[in-house]
């Protein structure tokens, strides 16, 4: 790509940032500009994905080469297409049932194996050496074991939550709550992440090799949110006056 | 009219569903090639899904478009940014790079696709400390043990944070990086187990009801 491309992207790139930061100020046409292009954006890369990685190799290509079995999962993914017409909608089920029969008879094993023996596996394992352990991993490894067996009491609805149950349970909410905290904590800082590269990129754009994108960008916005406030302040009054 | 709207489908559920299960098992070289086949399938199958979402989408702001409801010309937008993607796509065959360069579709992924995405998440970082000045109010020790593993996390990820722990509690011989270790590793650890395990014996169970015909609300009305 050359160099005129590249400035405007960089101009593209940068309208659209403020556009959606736009919506911290209040909802505006921009916003709704930006939020709709990155819907089909999103929709286009899809496709564009779908298209080169299924479509092209795995069924294109064999039908091509004279493999006729991938008619089968083509014609069950027609048959989702009947959905567009109620009247035969039905057909749809062979190609959901599909889908739906493969999702649980994979979900059964790897559920079984990362999910819950591993987990048991990963409590229990560090209990079987504690001779060779220090006394701190002693204690990490039974605060796990000890909290993993609150939070599941916790968990367990089949008995009311009374007395000592409830005592146990209780201390599990507190293993939860630290759970929750940490995870929103990461998620927080995640978020932050993303939003200092924005910034990165808003900053790198504002340079005369990028020609002042983000200011010109910006103090247009600013310009147009003024004008915006004073032309609807105007019609108020005039509303106001022809009252 | 029962058996091919109903029975049939069950059936296809059940075998799928089933051999899936058993070829997990099963250490033998046509259970090996089954799930191949079948996984192969289903990529099939999901993008014929996606399409269906896709002419969805489009049917729901075409109709915009036509019957001009209000705000039916942001509807146009979606269009311009899916062929916005689509057309670089075709003409690139969906590379990004070519002998070490961008190609238009590159061009269109950066600064298209993931300007628009990184900020549409980036302001879900205001929208998150605005709740969590609201959600944190502490009331119970349950709360205050959260905002502590929280508060803990976002001071220690940054470099001011690890400078005030330093000076405030540098003199307990831990830093706030060793804190937020045992966080991770110890008590959080508890707490995430017990929801895999929760997570794992509920995903087996409705599975089980899927592949048995016990739930089948995803087959809709007749």
């Amino acid at each position: 790509m050359s160099e005129p491309w590249m400035i405007a992207g960089a101009w593209l790139a940068t309208g659209l940032t403020i556009a959606l930061f736009s919506f911290l100020y209040k909802d505006n046409p921009f916003f709704k500009i930006a939020e709709h292009l990155y819907l089909g954006a999103g929709m286009g890369w899809l496709f564009q994905v779908s298209v080169f990685s299924v479509w092209g190799p795995k069924i294109w290509t064999p039908i091509s080469n004279g493999d006729l079995m991938v008619l089968v999962p083509s014609i069950l993914g027609l048959s989702l297409m009947t959905q567009f017409i109620p009247k035969i909608s039905w057909i749809s089920r062979y190609g959901f049932t599909f889908l739906m029969g493969y999702g649980a008879g994979l979900a059964i094993p790897a559920s079984l194996a990362t999910d819950f023996m591993n987990q048991i596996m990963g409590t229990l394992q560090p209990l079987a050496g504690v001779s060779s352990m220090t006394p701190l991993a002693i204690v990490n490894s039974l605060i796990v074991a000890v909290g993993l067996v609150c939070v599941l009491f916790y968990f367990f609805f089949s008995v009311e939550h009374q007395g000592h149950f409830k005592k146990v349970s209780n201390i599990g909410v507190y293993f939860l709550m630290i759970y929750f905290g940490a995870s929103f904590g990461n998620t927080v800082m995640a978020r932050f992440s993303l939003l200092y590269g924005r910034f990165d990129d808003l900053y790198t754009f504002s340079g005369g090799n990028y020609f002042y994108a983000t200011q010109i960008i910006l103090a247009g916005m600013v310009v147009y949110f003024i004008v915006h406030e004073l032309l609807r302040k105007k019609e108020a009054s005039e509303g106001e006056a022809a009252q | 009219m029962k058996l091919i709207k109903k029975t049939i489908p069950l059936a296809i559920v059940f075998t799928v569903g089933v051999l899936t299960l058993l070829s997990y098992y099963v250490p033998h070289k046509v259970a090996v090639d089954f799930v191949e086949t079948v996984s192969k399938w289903e990529n099939i199958v999901m993008a014929f899904a996606f399409m269906l979402g896709l002419i969805s989408l489009f049917r729901t702001h075409y109709g915009k478009i036509t019957r001009q409801v209000p705000g039916w010309g942001y509807s146009i937008f979606v269009f311009i940014g899916f062929l916005a993607m689509v057309v670089p796509a075709i003409v690139t065959k969906g590379r990004t790079m070519e002998a070490g360069s961008i190609t238009a579709l590159g061009w269109s992924y950066r600064h298209i696709y993931n300007a628009l995405a990184g900020t549409m998440f980036a302001v879900l970082a205001f929208y998150i400390v605005s709740t969590a000045y609201r959600s944190f109010r502490i009331k119970s020790a349950q709360a205050f043990v959260l905002f502590v593993a929280a508060f803990i996390l976002i001071l220690g990820k940054v470099p001011l944070g690890q400078l005030i722990w330093d000076k405030v509690l540098g003199w307990t011989g831990y830093t706030v990086s060793q804190v937020i270790g045992w966080i991770m590793a110890v008590p959080a650890v508890a707490g995430k187990r017990g929801i895999m395990i929760g997570i794992a014996i509920g995903a087996v169970v409705t599975s089980f009801k899927i592949i048995f015909g016990i739930e089948k609300q995803y087959l809709g009305r007749d």
